[in-house]
């Protein structure tokens, strides 16, 4: 990578930035100001030996709160979230069962931890079902003694495919075939739900019946490294047991608290009469709102500035409502264009579908020098099949109606270029896709 | 014979006719004229080609058809079952809790760790409001809480934003953690360094990006648990030397070279993995031996100096500096920018190759979102208040020296770590000796541990299998029971106004159980006296502890 020596200003349509949260300014930018100021930038060692800082318990016990758990914990890496967390969940005599596309961190710890795994096609249920039936039945290779338990591991939003877990079927198949259930919501954390309690909230199932949540800061929040969420004994059990606390560094306080302001800004914040304890732990504070409510005062940093719109919840819903719009607009409007995408109408991961890799690198060159440069990501094999090469679109909530409408009106240009429009049903011309985006976006069902 | 000629006879009709509704139906598609012509000329022309394309589109065919992650197959032992019985099956079965509960010890153990309310630095404030003196943050050079990496970090804060938004290649590379991977590199003098956002999840990718299954690494069997990781995901055959011990590390090499030759393996790529200051007991390595060695019997070196870095060398530069080997004889050389220079993450530092191979093919650098731009600026301001002030470094070392004075001559602990390593490991003494042993001076005493030889392992003895990771002569000790007296001392240091901590490890987890200890961090941030005074009460806890001991 040679820096070029010059500046382009482009629009950003890549960046895993979906709730707009990273910013230089604005009530979160001035609370890590305020925390740069107060502790510095590190916490000088990891959890268990002596980096452990009352920030780190407040974030722990406000992202319980925020994924409505009993209790969570940090890790310094998303990546490392999964790949020091799950040799501690299961080992040698237990069984992994992994969607076939799920995330490089995942099968990193699921190959240290020694346990056997299986994998199904993408997001398949018929196909879980059915190998949830063999490995039942047949047991361990060879021995056939019961597996001792199986984890499935499931991606609440598939970056790469703009596919969700299929909540409530898995949840179903949890009940008959007692399997635990770990979901990753790196990029459905914030980003889905009515609330951006992720998955969990966006098809209305309590989160307490997951056995463990796990997602990253990285995406919704504008920060660094992940959270691991379950029941109080589970998370204890981690807080030992998983690599993170005895050998990885804390979160460093900016980060922590990058995490906090983005959170309380999503929640609203309630005020609360009890005392500020200094160590909050999750359901430590009596007068607690029910999930999803607001986040309490007492948890919250006490020198933490605050802005009004933080306080009264507005900064947050606005994003929330900003994401689903454009997520849902982009999905839509590249639909009515006649392109193909994968995905769901509300996923703010938009794969279009270009097919042929020789595509790719145009697209992306075209896209970089337009007048107004639009910055893609273009994805070929190894990291998808050969034939569905593709350009991700990553909606962010800080992107404007106008940013949207210039990106699908590049797309109309180059779809016709390149011969993209491969998509049945029905079209529309650019035109009417941008005048009419309100009633395209409420229209009911999965269109 | 004529039997089964005859039973054949309808197939044969039945693959001719087949054959010819499939000829008119290859007819009827347009274009295919084209094709059959285009394929009768070129198999008369060459008859090899025509078999040669067959070859290909099968092979095309066969590749984009291919699942890419291929189910493990159930082979020959797998049971055919009926639906019911399978049925039953899964009714019968349950499965364990998901994580056992804490027990006991477990519960105080956790419940023992302390929190720090407020900064950290050599000075904190603890939950129950009071100040102490903290020997157990890494904060070797005192960069935690400096005024001008804040004023940076503000500054950039409000130029960039916290996070970096997604992995390096997909965007989240900004041009001022291109400036810390260069800092990093002119700071070792290196050709380059590739920067991971977190120390732990570095060499485990580091090693695995270069080492395959049938390559040679050579290991220290005490390396630190991160490494241990490294070398299970790259599957490659792993030979142990004894601890620190370079002829042990020889003769494993030699054994090595024998054994390619008997068992006419191919050629690999071969490589040593140690650390420059070892984790778990703050031994150093002889680093110009190491690179003698490697240079003789032409192996890759791979250090870790994720202790080392930031804490030896005048400027802190880390063992090359403190040896005056040049960086560019390691081939790859980690390094913690969490611990050195106080931020977060981890370096691989190394020539234009090296780096130029992780970006694409280290699996935490490729699926992990970039460092916070932040981050990457405390550290490069770090650095250069490294190279401005070697004072810091001096700071150290008097302040590791001091500590050492006091706690080298508590007969009931002993120290394995180097004499100038900031981390020291306190083990606890075995009470087995004999009194009469314990009153002369013996030489045994623990001023002599800067030797590279482990004393445990004696070259006239029977050597280790470099096989296994187990020593011949293992270490023995109570790990219960001595894990119990270090919290007794770690406790009473705390009640005395000094914050120390049992290193804590993975137990059960490890490859080698490690030898329980307290380790001690010391940091340019304290004054001499607070050292002193530090030292003194951990030698006063120790001999109260110890001493009640029997
Ligand atoms: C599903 C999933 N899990 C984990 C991660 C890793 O998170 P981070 O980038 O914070 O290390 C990612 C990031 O790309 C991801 O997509």
């Amino acid at each position: 990578m040679i820096p070029s020596g010059t500046r382009t200003r482009g629009l950003n349509i890549s960046s895993y930035n979906y709730l707009g949260f990273a910013q230089t300014r604005g009530g979160c930018a001035d609370a890590v100001e305020a925390c740069i100021n107060r502790y510095g930038v590190s916490a000088c060692g990891t959890r268990l030996e002596g980096g452990s800082l009352d920030l780190h318990t407040q974030a722990e016990a406000l992202v319980a709160r925020f994924v409505g758990q009993e209790d969570s914990m940090l890790c310094s890496m998303g990546f490392a979230t999964n790949s020091t967390v799950i040799p501690a969940l299961v080992g040698k005599g237990s069984l992994v069962i992994s969607d076939e596309l799920n995330h490089a961190s995942i099968r990193f710890g699921v190959r240290l931890s020694g346990a056997n795994v299986r994998t199904y096609k993408h997001n398949n249920m018929k196909a879980l079902e059915n190998l949830l039936r063999e490995v039942i039945s047949q047991g361990q290779p060879k021995t056939h003694r019961p597996w001792k338990k199986i984890l499935l591991i499931v991606e609440g939003l598939f970056s790469m495919e703009g596919t969700m877990a299929n909540l409530p079927v898995i949840m179903e198949l949890k009940k008959k075939y007692k399997f635990y259930l770990f979901i990753d919501e790196a990029h459905s954390i914030g980003a889905l739900g009515p609330h951006g309690r992720g998955v969990a909230d966006y098809f209305g199932i309590n989160p307490r019946s997951i056995d463990i949540l796990m997602g990253t800061f990285t995406k919704s929040f504008g920060a660094a490294g992940g959270y691991i969420s379950g029941s109080r004994a589970l998370v204890d059990r981690l807080r030992l047991s998983a690599h993170t606390g005895t050998y990885t560094e804390s979160m460093s306080p900016p980060v922590v608290m990058q995490v906090i302001a983005s959170m309380a800004s999503i929640m609203g914040i309630s005020p609360t009469l009890s005392s500020s304890a200094v160590t909050p732990r999750a359901e430590d504070t009596i007068d607690m709102e029910p999930f999803p409510g607001k986040a309490p005062m007492a948890i919250l940093p006490s020198w933490m500035p605050l802005s009004p719109t933080m306080v009264d919840g507005s900064d947050g819903s606005m994003r929330l409502r900003r994401i689903a719009f454009n997520s849902r607009y982009l999905n839509r409007g590249l639909r009515k264009l006649g392109f193909i995408t994968y995905g769901c109408d509300d996923s703010p991961v938009v794969p279009l579908l270009l097919f042929n890799p020789g595509k790719m690198a145009v697209f992306s060159r075209m896209m970089r020098t337009r007048q107004v440069p639009i910055i893609v990501v273009v994805v070929a094999y190894p990291a998808t099949p050969l034939v569905t090469s593709r350009v991700r679109f990553c909606v962010s909530a800080a992107h404007t109606k106008e940013d949207i409408d210039m990106l699908l009106t590049a797309c109309d240009e180059l779809g016709d270029l390149l011969d993209l429009k491969q998509g049945q049903g029905d079209r529309w011309p650019l035109k009417e896709i941008i005048d009419r985006a309100v009633e395209l976006v409420n229209a009911p069902g999965d269109a | 014979m004529s039997t089964t000629v005859s039973s054949l006879e309808p197939l044969f009709t039945l693959v001719a006719q087949s054959y010819e509704t499939l000829e008119t139906t290859f007819y009827k598609i347009p274009g295919s004229a084209v094709i059959a012509r285009y394929v009768k000329s070129s198999h008369r022309d060459d008859p090899g080609r025509t078999l040669l394309e067959v070859i290909l589109i099968i092979f095309a065919i066969r590749t984009l058809l291919q699942s890419r992650t291929k189910a493990e197959a159930s082979g020959k032992h797998f049971i055919d079952f009926s639906e019911k019985e399978i049925d039953e099956l899964v009714d019968e079965w349950t499965p364990e809790p998901l994580t056992k509960h804490l027990d006991e010890v477990e519960r105080v153990d956790l419940d023992s760790v302390p929190l720090i309310v407020g900064p950290s630095g050599p000075k904190p404030k603890l939950a129950n409001g009071k100040s102490v003196l903290n020997l157990a943050s890494y904060n070797f050079s005192g960069l935690q809480g400096n005024q001008a990496i804040k004023e940076r970090c503000v500054d950039i804060l409000r130029r960039y934003g916290l996070g970096s938004c997604g992995p390096p290649g997909f965007y989240g590379t900004q041009d001022i953690q291109l400036q810390l991977e260069q800092d990093i590199a002119d700071f070792l003098g290196t050709e380059g360094s590739i920067l991971y956002s977190q120390a732990f999840s570095t060499i485990p990718s580091v090693i695995p990006a270069f080492c395959k299954r049938g390559d040679i690494i050579v290991a220290d069997r005490g390396v630190n648990f991160a490494i241990q990781k490294g070398l299970q995901i790259s599957r490659c055959t792993v030979r142990w030397y004894d601890h620190n011990d370079m002829q042990s590390l020889q003769h494993v090499l030699e054994s090595v070279e024998k054994e390619r030759i008997k068992k006419n393996w191919p050629l690999t790529r071969r490589f040593i993995v140690t650390e420059g200051i070892f984790d778990h007991d703050g031994a150093m390595s002889d680093l110009p031996k190491l690179v003698e060695l490697k240079l003789k019997y032409k192996y890759r070196l791979i250090l870790d100096e994720s202790v080392s870095f930031g804490s030896v060398g005048r400027t802190g530069r880390g063992l090359t500096e403190l040896y005056n080997v040049p960086a560019s004889q390691v081939d790859m050389l980690i390094g913690s920018v969490a611990n050195g220079l106080s931020a977060t993450g981890g370096f691989c530092a190394g020539s234009h190759i090296v780096v130029k191979h992780q970006r694409i093919n280290g699996t935490s650098f490729v699926f992990s979102a970039a460092m916070p731009p932040m981050m990457t600026v405390a550290a490069s301001e770090g650095i250069n208040i490294l190279r401005e002030t070697p004072s810091i470094l001096t700071t150290l070392q008097e302040n590791v020296r001091a500590v050492r004075t006091i706690l080298d001559k508590v007969d009931c602990i002993t120290i394995p770590s180097h004499p100038a390593s900031a981390v020291i490991h306190i083990n606890v003494r075995p009470a087995s000796p004999p009194p009469a042993q314990l009153l002369s001076p013996t030489p045994q005493s623990p001023a002599l541990p800067a030797s590279p030889m482990s004393p445990l392992s004696p070259s006239s003895a029977k050597l280790s299998n470099p096989t296994s990771v187990f020593p011949r002569h293992p270490e023995h000790f109570d790990m219960e029971q001595e894990e119990r007296f270090l919290q007794d001392i770690v406790d009473d240091a705390l009640a005395q106004g000094v914050l120390i901590t049992r290193a804590k490890r993975l137990r059960g987890q490890e490859l080698i159980e490690a030898r329980p200890s307290i380790r001690l961090a010391v940091s340019a941030a304290m004054s001499k006296k607070d050292c002193e005074k530090a030292a003194n009460v951990i030698k006063a806890s120790c001999v109260k502890v110890l001493g009640k001991r029997r």
